[in-house]
């Protein structure tokens, strides 16, 4: 394995790169699967039925927390790989522990505004609306839940091997899918919250 | 303690805070569709390219032209498939 020590340690082999670009390629596809629930929801929007409507069951408060949960751990990410670069492993380590715990956060908060819709009466079944809804914000966290566990078993693995070329590859990779997930929540929190709450 | 932190992560941080403040007066200013709308796209698009460039890095590495391109293609097709589900269904052209 020829490794380049001019380069990050994530890009330093062949190999490394081209595990970069395809993950480039896979949140390409990602950016089209999350296009097409946008395109549905733009369009079914309107079709409440005997159903709530938008502004009538969002609520601002768990949607800023959730926002400001994400946006603080994408930030925290970002200082993770940064810490990573310096060759600085327990704080690496920390940034990312702290990234999932707020990563679990927004989780526990966005199960709470689920709970929430269930009880005033916006459930999956009611209208074409809240199952777009539904299925859009669900896609999102089920997004989310896998990246929980994904980079735990990341931190797992710096812990016990250290950082090496094919470590540092995986948690930089993993912070791209981080950055993407909070990427997709801002169009979430643009288009179907804050529109349909104006 | 203070390599940890470096300014052009954190000034990303502070600027994604204000375009969400910013977004946020859509809600609290009384405004109408087509000035919220515009003000949202605005903020949301400045806060993705915001996450792009400062935080994912991308442009560092020497395939960066291989991956902007992908990200237009991504971006292509989302715009395809978003307004032109509008434009036959919504809008009814």
């Amino acid at each position: 394995m020829k490794v380049d020590n001019s380069l990050p340690l994530e890009y330093s082999t062949h190999q490394n790169k081209m595990n970069i670009f395809g993950f480039w390629v896979f949140i390409g596809a990602e950016v089209m699967l999350f296009a097409t629930l946008f395109a549905t929801y733009f369009t079914l929007e309107n079709r409440i039925g005997n159903g709530p409507s938008g502004a009538e069951i969002f609520e601002i408060t768990p949607v800023l927390i959730e926002t400001f949960l994400l946006l603080t751990s994408s930030f925290t990410i970002g200082l993770g790989v940064h810490a990573m670069r310096l060759g600085r492993k327990n704080a690496m380590i920390t940034f990312f522990a702290i990234t999932l715990l707020l990563g679990l956060s927004f989780l526990g908060v966005e199960i709470y505004e689920f709970i929430h819709y269930a009880n005033v009466g916006a459930g999956l079944q009611v209208s074409a609306f809240t199952a777009i809804l539904l299925t859009t914000l669900g896609t999102h966290g089920a997004h989310v839940t896998v990246g929980l566990f994904w980079g735990l078993f990341i931190i797992m693995q710096v812990k016990k091997r250290g950082l090496t070329p094919a470590t540092a590859n995986k948690s930089f990779i993993f912070s791209l899918y981080w950055h993407f997930l909070d990427v997709v929540w801002i169009f979430i929190f643009s288009f179907i919250y804050l529109k349909g709450m104006m | 303690m203070r390599e940890l932190f470096p300014r052009k992560l954190v000034m990303g941080f502070v600027f994604s805070l204000v375009l969400t403040i910013a977004a946020l007066t859509v809600y609290f200013l009384d405004m109408s569709y087509a000035a919220g709308l515009t003000v949202l796209l605005a903020t949301a698009l400045t806060q993705a390219a915001v996450q792009l460039i400062g935080f994912m890095h991308v442009g560092e590495s020497e395939d960066k032209v291989p991956i902007y391109l992908n990200i237009y293609y991504g971006i292509a097709i989302a715009l395809v498939t978003i307004f032109g589900t509008l434009l036959i269904l919504i809008w009814d052209m």
